[in-house]
Protein backbone atom coordinates (compact mmCIF):
# COMPACT_ATOMS: atom_id res chain seq x y z
CA UNK A 1 0.00 0.00 0.00
CA UNK A 2 2.49 2.02 1.54
CA UNK A 3 4.66 1.46 -2.13
CA UNK A 4 1.65 1.91 -4.44
CA UNK A 5 1.03 6.02 -2.54
CA UNK A 6 4.53 6.78 -2.05
CA UNK A 7 6.43 5.27 -4.77
CA UNK A 8 5.47 7.06 -7.92
CA UNK A 9 6.46 10.52 -6.53
CA UNK A 10 9.79 9.54 -6.40
CA UNK A 11 10.65 11.06 -9.84
CA UNK A 12 10.46 15.19 -10.04
CA UNK A 13 8.02 15.09 -13.04
CA UNK A 14 5.53 13.18 -10.80
CA UNK A 15 6.32 15.41 -8.07
CA UNK A 16 5.66 18.54 -9.92
CA UNK A 17 2.47 16.92 -11.66
CA UNK A 18 1.53 16.19 -7.96
CA UNK A 19 2.11 19.80 -7.04
CA UNK A 20 0.07 21.05 -9.78
CA UNK A 21 -2.78 18.63 -9.55
CA UNK A 22 -2.87 19.44 -5.74
CA UNK A 23 -3.25 23.65 -6.11
CA UNK A 24 -5.48 23.27 -8.86
CA UNK A 25 -7.70 20.77 -6.53
CA UNK A 26 -7.37 23.64 -3.85
CA UNK A 27 -8.75 25.92 -6.62
CA UNK A 28 -11.13 24.00 -8.41
CA UNK A 29 -12.59 22.61 -5.05
CA UNK A 30 -13.49 26.20 -3.73
CA UNK A 31 -14.88 27.72 -6.72
CA UNK A 32 -16.82 24.08 -7.48
CA UNK A 33 -19.18 25.26 -4.27
CA UNK A 34 -20.17 28.77 -6.13
CA UNK A 35 -20.98 26.99 -9.41
CA UNK A 36 -23.15 24.97 -7.48
CA UNK A 37 -24.32 27.34 -5.67
CA UNK A 38 -24.95 29.56 -8.80
CA UNK A 39 -26.30 26.48 -10.95
CA UNK A 40 -22.95 27.55 -13.47
CA UNK A 41 -22.30 23.87 -14.23
CA UNK A 42 -23.54 24.20 -18.16
CA UNK A 43 -21.74 27.69 -18.28
CA UNK A 44 -18.45 26.29 -17.12
CA UNK A 45 -19.25 23.34 -19.70
CA UNK A 46 -19.50 26.56 -22.14
CA UNK A 47 -16.48 28.09 -21.13
CA UNK A 48 -14.21 24.77 -21.31
CA UNK A 49 -15.50 24.51 -25.29
CA UNK A 50 -15.38 28.62 -26.05
CA UNK A 51 -11.55 28.81 -24.79
CA UNK A 52 -10.53 25.98 -26.76
CA UNK A 53 -9.97 28.42 -30.08
CA UNK A 54 -7.50 30.46 -28.12
CA UNK A 55 -5.11 28.01 -27.08
CA UNK A 56 -5.34 26.41 -30.78
CA UNK A 57 -4.26 29.79 -31.81
CA UNK A 58 -1.38 30.65 -29.45
CA UNK A 59 -0.37 26.72 -30.01
CA UNK A 60 -0.17 27.46 -33.49
CA UNK A 61 1.20 30.58 -33.46
CA UNK A 62 3.72 29.62 -30.94
CA UNK A 63 2.80 31.44 -28.29
CA UNK A 64 2.52 30.86 -24.91
CA UNK A 65 -0.83 28.38 -24.20
CA UNK A 66 -1.31 29.88 -21.16
CA UNK A 67 -2.01 33.60 -22.55
CA UNK A 68 -3.87 31.96 -25.00
CA UNK A 69 -6.39 30.65 -22.66
CA UNK A 70 -6.42 33.50 -20.14
CA UNK A 71 -7.56 36.21 -22.71
CA UNK A 72 -9.73 33.43 -24.39
CA UNK A 73 -11.03 32.60 -20.92
CA UNK A 74 -11.65 35.89 -19.95
CA UNK A 75 -13.33 37.22 -23.28
CA UNK A 76 -15.30 34.10 -23.23
CA UNK A 77 -16.48 35.15 -19.47
CA UNK A 78 -17.44 38.41 -20.70
CA UNK A 79 -19.80 36.93 -24.11
CA UNK A 80 -20.85 34.03 -21.97
CA UNK A 81 -22.35 36.37 -19.21
CA UNK A 82 -23.82 38.95 -22.19
CA UNK A 83 -25.46 35.63 -23.81
CA UNK A 84 -27.40 34.69 -20.78
CA UNK A 85 -28.73 38.41 -20.86
CA UNK A 86 -30.10 37.97 -24.38
CA UNK A 87 -33.96 38.47 -24.03
CA UNK A 88 -36.25 36.08 -26.04
CA UNK A 89 -34.05 33.44 -26.57
CA UNK A 90 -33.16 30.89 -23.91
CA UNK A 91 -29.95 30.67 -21.67
CA UNK A 92 -29.12 27.19 -22.89
CA UNK A 93 -29.74 27.68 -26.69
CA UNK A 94 -27.33 30.71 -26.27
CA UNK A 95 -24.97 28.62 -24.53
CA UNK A 96 -25.11 26.27 -26.81
CA UNK A 97 -24.55 28.28 -29.91
CA UNK A 98 -21.61 29.84 -28.52
CA UNK A 99 -20.06 26.36 -27.47
CA UNK A 100 -20.37 24.63 -30.97
CA UNK A 101 -19.14 27.53 -32.88
CA UNK A 102 -16.06 28.25 -31.09
CA UNK A 103 -15.19 24.41 -30.50
CA UNK A 104 -15.37 24.23 -34.32
CA UNK A 105 -13.49 26.56 -34.15
CA UNK A 106 -10.61 25.89 -32.39
CA UNK A 107 -10.64 22.40 -33.97
CA UNK A 108 -10.50 24.30 -37.42
CA UNK A 109 -7.31 25.64 -36.26
CA UNK A 110 -5.41 22.99 -34.86
CA UNK A 111 -6.54 20.44 -38.05
CA UNK A 112 -3.76 22.69 -40.07
CA UNK A 113 -1.10 21.56 -38.56
CA UNK A 114 0.62 18.22 -39.26
CA UNK A 115 0.41 16.99 -35.85
CA UNK A 116 -3.12 17.21 -36.10
CA UNK A 117 -4.71 14.26 -33.79
CA UNK A 118 -1.08 14.13 -31.04
CA UNK A 119 -2.13 17.98 -30.67
CA UNK A 120 -5.70 17.64 -30.34
CA UNK A 121 -5.12 15.01 -27.69
CA UNK A 122 -2.86 16.75 -25.53
CA UNK A 123 -4.96 20.08 -25.59
CA UNK A 124 -8.44 18.41 -24.90
CA UNK A 125 -7.02 15.79 -22.45
CA UNK A 126 -3.95 17.54 -20.48
CA UNK A 127 0.04 16.59 -20.64
CA UNK A 128 0.27 16.85 -16.60
CA UNK A 129 3.87 14.62 -16.61
CA UNK A 130 5.27 17.54 -18.95
CA UNK A 131 4.20 20.59 -16.40
CA UNK A 132 7.39 22.70 -15.79
CA UNK A 133 8.17 24.61 -12.74
CA UNK A 134 7.02 27.68 -14.65
CA UNK A 135 3.18 26.26 -15.49
CA UNK A 136 2.87 25.84 -11.69
CA UNK A 137 4.00 29.23 -10.74
CA UNK A 138 1.37 30.57 -12.93
CA UNK A 139 -1.32 28.07 -11.49
CA UNK A 140 -0.52 29.01 -8.35
CA UNK A 141 -0.60 33.13 -9.03
CA UNK A 142 -4.32 32.21 -10.54
CA UNK A 143 -5.30 30.55 -7.88
CA UNK A 144 -4.27 33.25 -5.19
CA UNK A 145 -5.51 35.66 -7.12
CA UNK A 146 -9.13 33.73 -7.48
CA UNK A 147 -9.02 32.90 -3.81
CA UNK A 148 -8.60 36.45 -2.79
CA UNK A 149 -11.45 37.57 -5.13
CA UNK A 150 -14.06 34.95 -3.48
CA UNK A 151 -13.36 35.82 -0.45
CA UNK A 152 -14.00 40.01 -0.73
CA UNK A 153 -16.88 39.00 -2.81
CA UNK A 154 -18.04 35.92 -0.78
CA UNK A 155 -20.89 37.58 0.89
CA UNK A 156 -22.43 39.35 -2.68
CA UNK A 157 -22.12 35.84 -4.43
CA UNK A 158 -24.13 34.16 -2.15
CA UNK A 159 -26.62 36.35 -1.76
CA UNK A 160 -26.99 36.71 -5.90
CA UNK A 161 -27.15 33.14 -5.92
CA UNK A 162 -29.65 32.73 -3.49
CA UNK A 163 -32.16 35.70 -4.19
CA UNK A 164 -31.18 37.76 -6.83
CA UNK A 165 -34.32 39.63 -6.19
CA UNK A 166 -33.53 40.93 -2.92
CA UNK A 167 -29.93 41.87 -4.72
CA UNK A 168 -31.33 43.68 -7.56
CA UNK A 169 -33.44 45.09 -4.77
CA UNK A 170 -30.70 45.73 -2.36
CA UNK A 171 -28.98 47.67 -5.45
CA UNK A 172 -26.81 45.49 -6.74
CA UNK A 173 -25.86 44.75 -9.86
CA UNK A 174 -25.88 41.52 -10.80
CA UNK A 175 -24.82 41.63 -13.94
CA UNK A 176 -21.50 42.85 -12.42
CA UNK A 177 -21.79 39.96 -9.92
CA UNK A 178 -22.05 37.50 -12.35
CA UNK A 179 -19.35 38.72 -14.59
CA UNK A 180 -17.05 38.15 -11.13
CA UNK A 181 -18.15 34.78 -10.84
CA UNK A 182 -17.95 33.79 -14.85
CA UNK A 183 -14.59 35.10 -14.69
CA UNK A 184 -13.04 33.33 -12.07
CA UNK A 185 -14.51 29.90 -13.33
CA UNK A 186 -12.62 31.03 -16.64
CA UNK A 187 -9.35 31.17 -14.98
CA UNK A 188 -10.17 27.69 -13.45
CA UNK A 189 -10.35 26.40 -16.49
CA UNK A 190 -7.16 28.48 -17.76
CA UNK A 191 -5.46 26.96 -14.82
CA UNK A 192 -6.70 23.20 -15.35
CA UNK A 193 -6.27 22.91 -19.22
CA UNK A 194 -2.92 21.90 -19.32
CA UNK A 195 -3.33 19.00 -16.14
CA UNK A 196 -6.77 17.50 -17.24
CA UNK A 197 -6.95 19.35 -20.93
CA UNK A 198 -10.09 21.15 -21.84
CA UNK A 199 -12.59 18.49 -21.58
CA UNK A 200 -11.90 17.03 -18.26
CA UNK A 201 -11.43 20.25 -16.62
CA UNK A 202 -15.25 20.87 -16.16
CA UNK A 203 -15.40 17.86 -14.29
CA UNK A 204 -12.92 19.61 -11.71
CA UNK A 205 -15.38 22.21 -11.10
CA UNK A 206 -19.01 20.31 -11.01
CA UNK A 207 -17.69 16.81 -8.83
CA UNK A 208 -16.03 18.02 -6.01
CA UNK A 209 -19.16 20.86 -5.25
CA UNK A 210 -21.40 18.12 -5.97
CA UNK A 211 -19.55 15.88 -3.41
CA UNK A 212 -19.54 18.42 -0.70
CA UNK A 213 -23.11 19.21 -1.04
CA UNK A 214 -24.12 16.21 -0.39
CA UNK A 215 -21.65 15.79 3.18
CA UNK A 216 -22.84 19.33 3.99
CA UNK A 217 -25.84 22.15 4.40
CA UNK A 218 -23.59 24.63 5.08
CA UNK A 219 -21.64 26.77 2.74
CA UNK A 220 -18.06 27.12 5.11
CA UNK A 221 -17.96 23.10 5.16
CA UNK A 222 -18.53 22.65 1.62
CA UNK A 223 -15.84 24.11 0.80
CA UNK A 224 -13.16 22.38 2.81
CA UNK A 225 -14.97 19.33 1.86
CA UNK A 226 -14.77 20.07 -2.04
CA UNK A 227 -11.20 20.75 -1.57
CA UNK A 228 -10.04 17.91 0.01
CA UNK A 229 -12.21 15.53 -2.04
CA UNK A 230 -10.56 17.35 -5.45
CA UNK A 231 -7.14 16.84 -3.72
CA UNK A 232 -7.49 12.95 -2.45
CA UNK A 233 -8.56 12.49 -5.74
CA UNK A 234 -5.99 13.98 -7.67
CA UNK A 235 -3.62 12.58 -5.96
CA UNK A 236 -5.00 9.00 -5.93
CA UNK A 237 -5.90 9.46 -9.75
CA UNK A 238 -2.42 10.17 -10.38
CA UNK A 239 -0.83 6.99 -8.48
CA UNK A 240 -3.39 4.88 -10.28
CA UNK A 241 -2.10 5.71 -13.04
CA UNK A 242 1.51 5.52 -12.65
CA UNK A 243 0.78 2.21 -11.12
CA UNK A 244 -0.97 1.40 -14.16
CA UNK A 245 1.27 2.18 -16.88
CA UNK A 246 5.10 1.25 -15.30
CA UNK A 247 3.72 -1.91 -13.46
CA UNK A 248 0.66 -3.43 -15.64
CA UNK A 249 1.41 -2.14 -18.85
CA UNK A 250 -1.71 -0.54 -18.95
CA UNK A 251 -1.56 3.25 -20.18
CA UNK A 252 -4.18 5.12 -17.87
CA UNK A 253 -4.33 8.98 -19.01
CA UNK A 254 -3.06 10.63 -16.00
CA UNK A 255 -5.88 13.84 -16.41
CA UNK A 256 -8.72 11.13 -16.81
CA UNK A 257 -7.81 8.84 -14.22
CA UNK A 258 -8.28 12.01 -11.87
CA UNK A 259 -11.63 12.63 -13.34
CA UNK A 260 -12.87 8.63 -12.42
CA UNK A 261 -11.20 8.88 -9.02
CA UNK A 262 -13.79 11.92 -8.64
CA UNK A 263 -16.78 10.70 -9.85
CA UNK A 264 -16.14 6.98 -8.09
CA UNK A 265 -15.55 9.57 -4.88
CA UNK A 266 -19.17 11.23 -5.72
CA UNK A 267 -20.84 7.78 -6.67
CA UNK A 268 -19.64 6.68 -3.01
CA UNK A 269 -20.45 9.90 -1.07
CA UNK A 270 -24.52 9.77 -2.63
CA UNK A 271 -24.60 5.92 -1.86
CA UNK A 272 -23.11 6.70 1.96
CA UNK A 273 -25.87 9.72 2.09
CA UNK A 274 -28.40 7.80 0.77
CA UNK A 275 -27.81 5.64 3.18
CA UNK A 276 -27.42 7.24 6.26
CA UNK A 277 -30.53 9.47 5.42
CA UNK A 278 -32.71 6.51 5.47
CA UNK A 279 -31.45 5.54 8.51
CA UNK A 280 -32.11 8.71 9.98
CA UNK A 281 -35.56 8.43 8.62
CA UNK A 282 -36.17 5.19 9.99
CA UNK A 283 -34.81 6.30 13.63
CA UNK A 284 -37.02 9.48 13.58
CA UNK A 285 -39.76 6.72 12.38
CA UNK A 286 -41.59 5.86 15.66
CA UNK A 287 -41.22 9.21 17.23
CA UNK A 288 -43.11 10.86 14.42
CA UNK A 289 -46.95 11.44 15.11
CA UNK A 290 -48.77 8.94 13.02
CA UNK B 1 -46.19 57.43 -13.84
CA UNK B 2 -46.66 54.30 -16.62
CA UNK B 3 -44.56 51.48 -17.12
CA UNK B 4 -44.65 48.90 -19.89
CA UNK B 5 -43.04 45.77 -21.29
CA UNK B 6 -42.76 46.29 -24.71
CA UNK B 7 -45.80 47.22 -26.57
CA UNK B 8 -47.89 46.14 -23.42
CA UNK B 9 -48.88 49.23 -21.18
CA UNK B 10 -48.39 47.43 -17.41
CA UNK B 11 -49.43 50.31 -15.45
CA UNK B 12 -51.09 53.61 -17.05
CA UNK B 13 -50.67 56.99 -15.37
CA UNK B 14 -50.56 55.50 -11.39
CA UNK B 15 -50.52 58.31 -9.09
CA UNK B 16 -49.87 57.84 -5.52
CA UNK B 17 -47.81 58.62 -2.86
CA UNK B 18 -46.77 57.50 0.70
CA UNK B 19 -45.80 59.49 4.02
CA UNK B 20 -43.54 58.36 6.80
CA UNK B 21 -45.42 55.52 8.87
CA UNK B 22 -48.54 55.24 6.39
CA UNK B 23 -49.05 52.10 4.97
CA UNK B 24 -51.10 51.76 0.76
CA UNK B 25 -52.20 48.68 0.05
CA UNK B 26 -52.28 47.74 -3.71
CA UNK B 27 -55.34 46.18 -4.54
CA UNK B 28 -56.16 44.56 -7.65
CA UNK B 29 -56.73 40.82 -9.97
CA UNK B 30 -53.39 39.07 -11.41
CA UNK B 31 -51.64 41.47 -13.86
CA UNK B 32 -52.77 44.50 -12.89
CA UNK B 33 -49.50 45.63 -12.06
CA UNK B 34 -48.78 45.18 -8.75
CA UNK B 35 -45.78 43.97 -8.53
CA UNK B 36 -44.64 46.20 -11.55
CA UNK B 37 -45.54 49.13 -9.65
CA UNK B 38 -43.12 47.83 -6.27
CA UNK B 39 -40.44 47.04 -8.91
CA UNK B 40 -40.99 50.76 -10.40
CA UNK B 41 -40.22 52.47 -6.87
CA UNK B 42 -36.95 50.06 -6.73
CA UNK B 43 -36.09 51.75 -10.04
CA UNK B 44 -35.78 48.24 -11.51
CA UNK B 45 -37.98 48.91 -14.37
CA UNK B 46 -37.86 51.69 -16.89
CA UNK B 47 -40.74 54.30 -16.84
CA UNK B 48 -42.68 54.96 -19.88
CA UNK B 49 -43.86 58.42 -18.32
CA UNK B 50 -44.00 59.84 -15.16
CA UNK B 51 -41.33 59.78 -12.03
CA UNK B 52 -40.52 58.07 -9.20
CA UNK B 53 -39.46 59.95 -5.62
CA UNK B 54 -37.91 57.47 -2.93
CA UNK B 55 -37.38 59.56 0.54
CA UNK B 56 -36.44 62.89 -1.73
CA UNK B 57 -34.03 60.62 -3.82
CA UNK B 58 -34.34 59.14 -7.73
CA UNK B 59 -35.41 55.40 -6.68
CA UNK B 60 -32.16 53.83 -8.13
CA UNK B 61 -30.10 56.05 -5.33
CA UNK B 62 -32.85 55.24 -2.84
CA UNK B 63 -32.40 51.32 -2.58
CA UNK B 64 -30.38 50.75 0.43
CA UNK B 65 -33.29 52.45 2.47
CA UNK B 66 -35.97 50.18 0.93
CA UNK B 67 -36.93 46.98 1.99
CA UNK B 68 -38.31 44.66 0.02
CA UNK B 69 -39.82 41.49 0.70
CA UNK B 70 -40.89 39.07 -1.46
CA UNK B 71 -42.79 35.72 -1.97
CA UNK B 72 -40.96 33.35 0.18
CA UNK B 73 -41.71 30.00 -2.27
CA UNK B 74 -39.91 31.43 -4.75
CA UNK B 75 -36.54 30.60 -3.19
CA UNK B 76 -34.66 27.63 -3.23
CA UNK B 77 -35.91 25.47 -0.18
CA UNK B 78 -32.50 23.32 -0.87
CA UNK B 79 -29.84 26.26 -1.02
CA UNK B 80 -27.23 25.52 1.48
CA UNK B 81 -27.93 28.60 3.43
CA UNK B 82 -28.82 29.08 7.34
CA UNK B 83 -31.60 31.20 8.91
CA UNK B 84 -29.42 33.17 10.56
CA UNK B 85 -27.43 33.78 7.28
CA UNK B 86 -30.20 35.22 5.37
CA UNK B 87 -31.29 37.63 7.97
CA UNK B 88 -28.08 39.29 7.98
CA UNK B 89 -28.77 39.43 4.41
CA UNK B 90 -30.49 42.59 5.29
CA UNK B 91 -27.25 43.97 6.81
CA UNK B 92 -25.01 43.95 3.38
CA UNK B 93 -25.53 47.22 2.47
CA UNK B 94 -24.41 48.55 5.33
CA UNK B 95 -21.59 46.18 6.08
CA UNK B 96 -20.58 47.46 2.50
CA UNK B 97 -18.27 45.77 0.12
CA UNK B 98 -15.23 43.43 0.94
CA UNK B 99 -16.04 43.29 4.38
CA UNK B 100 -17.59 40.36 6.76
CA UNK B 101 -20.64 40.90 8.91
CA UNK B 102 -19.68 41.76 12.58
CA UNK B 103 -20.75 40.95 16.15
CA UNK B 104 -23.50 43.90 15.95
CA UNK B 105 -24.59 42.74 12.50
CA UNK B 106 -25.02 39.42 14.35
CA UNK B 107 -26.57 41.00 17.07
CA UNK B 108 -29.17 43.09 15.31
CA UNK B 109 -30.33 40.22 12.95
CA UNK B 110 -31.17 37.81 16.43
CA UNK B 111 -32.81 40.60 17.34
CA UNK B 112 -34.87 41.06 14.30
CA UNK B 113 -35.63 36.42 14.38
CA UNK B 114 -37.12 37.63 18.05
CA UNK B 115 -39.56 39.93 16.61
CA UNK B 116 -40.34 37.41 14.32
CA UNK B 117 -40.35 34.36 16.68
CA UNK B 118 -38.29 32.59 15.02
CA UNK B 119 -35.32 32.97 17.18
CA UNK B 120 -34.28 29.52 17.96
CA UNK B 121 -34.44 28.30 14.63
CA UNK B 122 -31.43 30.97 13.69
CA UNK B 123 -28.94 27.61 12.70
CA UNK B 124 -31.62 25.79 11.11
CA UNK B 125 -31.11 25.48 6.63
CA UNK B 126 -33.75 28.08 5.61
CA UNK B 127 -35.47 25.48 3.69
CA UNK B 128 -35.92 23.45 6.22
CA UNK B 129 -38.69 25.84 7.56
CA UNK B 130 -42.61 26.27 7.19
CA UNK B 131 -43.94 27.98 4.08
CA UNK B 132 -45.20 30.73 6.89
CA UNK B 133 -41.48 30.95 9.19
CA UNK B 134 -39.40 31.46 5.66
CA UNK B 135 -41.80 34.33 5.08
CA UNK B 136 -41.12 35.55 8.40
CA UNK B 137 -37.30 35.64 7.74
CA UNK B 138 -37.96 37.54 4.83
CA UNK B 139 -39.83 40.00 6.98
CA UNK B 140 -36.93 39.78 9.62
CA UNK B 141 -34.32 40.38 6.94
CA UNK B 142 -36.21 43.66 6.30
CA UNK B 143 -36.43 44.77 9.65
CA UNK B 144 -32.78 44.12 10.06
CA UNK B 145 -32.21 46.91 6.98
CA UNK B 146 -33.78 49.41 8.93
CA UNK B 147 -35.54 50.20 6.04
CA UNK B 148 -37.50 53.29 5.57
CA UNK B 149 -39.63 52.08 3.50
CA UNK B 150 -41.35 48.32 2.80
CA UNK B 151 -42.24 47.11 0.09
CA UNK B 152 -44.40 43.69 0.34
CA UNK B 153 -45.33 41.55 -2.81
CA UNK B 154 -48.10 39.63 -1.47
CA UNK B 155 -46.67 39.20 2.11
CA UNK B 156 -49.89 37.00 2.95
CA UNK B 157 -50.23 34.64 0.18
CA UNK B 158 -51.53 31.02 1.65
CA UNK B 159 -49.93 31.51 5.26
CA UNK B 160 -50.34 30.50 9.13
CA UNK B 161 -52.58 32.18 11.10
CA UNK B 162 -49.18 32.69 13.34
CA UNK B 163 -47.75 34.20 11.00
CA UNK B 164 -50.33 36.49 9.48
CA UNK B 165 -50.63 37.83 13.32
CA UNK B 166 -46.85 38.54 13.36
CA UNK B 167 -46.99 40.28 9.97
CA UNK B 168 -49.59 42.52 11.28
CA UNK B 169 -47.78 43.48 14.66
CA UNK B 170 -44.49 44.22 13.04
CA UNK B 171 -45.85 46.29 10.31
CA UNK B 172 -47.91 48.14 12.94
CA UNK B 173 -44.16 48.51 15.16
CA UNK B 174 -42.90 49.62 12.09
CA UNK B 175 -45.30 52.39 10.75
CA UNK B 176 -45.19 53.45 14.58
CA UNK B 177 -41.56 53.85 13.97
CA UNK B 178 -42.23 56.20 10.84
CA UNK B 179 -41.92 53.35 8.34
CA UNK B 180 -43.40 53.59 5.13
CA UNK B 181 -45.17 50.16 3.86
CA UNK B 182 -46.43 49.85 0.36
CA UNK B 183 -48.04 46.00 0.21
CA UNK B 184 -49.51 44.29 -2.74
CA UNK B 185 -52.28 42.02 -1.46
CA UNK B 186 -55.38 39.97 -1.99
CA UNK B 187 -56.18 39.52 1.55
CA UNK B 188 -58.78 42.87 2.00
CA UNK B 189 -59.40 41.93 5.39
CA UNK B 190 -55.72 42.02 6.72
CA UNK B 191 -54.68 45.07 3.87
CA UNK B 192 -57.82 46.60 6.34
CA UNK B 193 -55.91 45.84 9.48
CA UNK B 194 -52.80 46.94 8.38
CA UNK B 195 -53.08 49.77 5.81
CA UNK B 196 -54.75 53.16 6.24
CA UNK B 197 -54.91 53.80 2.36
CA UNK B 198 -55.17 51.34 -0.36
CA UNK B 199 -54.99 51.72 -4.61
CA UNK B 200 -57.18 49.64 -5.90
CA UNK B 201 -55.32 48.98 -9.70
CA UNK B 202 -56.03 47.19 -12.67
CA UNK B 203 -53.04 48.43 -15.04
CA UNK B 204 -54.29 51.74 -14.47
CA UNK B 205 -55.73 53.34 -10.78
CA UNK B 206 -59.45 52.23 -10.12
CA UNK B 207 -59.96 54.10 -6.92
CA UNK B 208 -57.16 55.71 -4.47
CA UNK B 209 -57.61 57.05 -0.98
CA UNK B 210 -58.53 56.32 2.60
CA UNK B 211 -59.25 52.07 2.97
CA UNK B 212 -62.45 52.26 3.73
CA UNK B 213 -63.68 54.66 1.06
CA UNK B 214 -61.02 53.29 -1.93
CA UNK B 215 -62.23 49.62 -1.64
CA UNK B 216 -66.06 49.63 -2.30
CA UNK B 217 -68.10 46.55 -3.89
CA UNK B 218 -68.34 49.26 -6.88
CA UNK B 219 -64.13 49.34 -7.43
CA UNK B 220 -63.76 46.12 -6.31
CA UNK B 221 -66.01 45.19 -9.73
CA UNK B 222 -64.37 47.61 -11.29
CA UNK B 223 -61.24 46.30 -11.01
CA UNK B 224 -61.53 42.31 -10.82
CA UNK B 225 -64.39 42.45 -13.23
CA UNK B 226 -66.46 39.17 -13.11
CA UNK B 227 -64.38 37.56 -10.43
CA UNK B 228 -65.57 40.22 -7.59
CA UNK B 229 -69.17 38.81 -6.64
CA UNK B 230 -71.68 40.69 -4.53
CA UNK B 231 -73.38 38.31 -1.94
CA UNK B 232 -76.89 39.12 -0.51
CA UNK B 233 -75.68 40.55 2.73
CA UNK B 234 -73.87 43.47 0.69
CA UNK B 235 -70.39 42.40 1.30
CA UNK B 236 -68.52 41.43 -2.11
CA UNK B 237 -66.05 38.48 -2.32
CA UNK B 238 -63.14 38.39 -5.03
CA UNK B 239 -61.86 35.35 -5.94
CA UNK B 240 -58.15 35.14 -7.24
CA UNK B 241 -56.87 32.54 -8.82
CA UNK B 242 -53.40 32.01 -6.76
CA UNK B 243 -50.86 29.04 -6.51
CA UNK B 244 -49.06 28.14 -3.51
CA UNK B 245 -46.38 25.77 -3.54
CA UNK B 246 -45.62 24.54 -1.07
CA UNK B 247 -41.62 22.67 -0.36
CA UNK B 248 -39.70 21.09 2.12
Amino acid sequence: MFRLLVEPFRDAYMQRALVEILVLSALAGVVSVYVLLRRLAFVGDALTHTIFPGIAIAFVAGHSLFLGALFAGLASAVLLTAATRIRGIDHDAALGVLVGAFFSLGVVIVSTQSSYTADLTALLFGLIHTVATTEIIETTAIAVGVLVVLRLTHKELVLRAFDPVAAEAMGYRTLLLDLVVNGLVALVVVAGVRAVGTVLVIALLVVPGAIARLVSERIAPMIVVAVGAAGLCGYLGLAASYEASLNHNVRLGSGATVVVALTFAFVLTAAFSTLVRRRHRAALGPALPA
Amino acid sequence: MSVSYGRDLALDDVTLSVARGEAVALIGPNGAGKSTLLKAILGLLPLTEGRVEVLGQRPEDARERVGYVQQADTLDAEFPVSVLQVVLMGRYRAIGWFRRPGADDRRQAMEALAEVGLADRAKDRFGTLSGGQRQRVLLARAIAQHAQLLLLDEPFNGLDATTTDILIEVLARMRADGVGVVMSTHDLAVAHLTCGDACVLNRRRVAYGPIGEAITPGTLAEAYGSRAVQLASGATVVTTTTTTTTTG
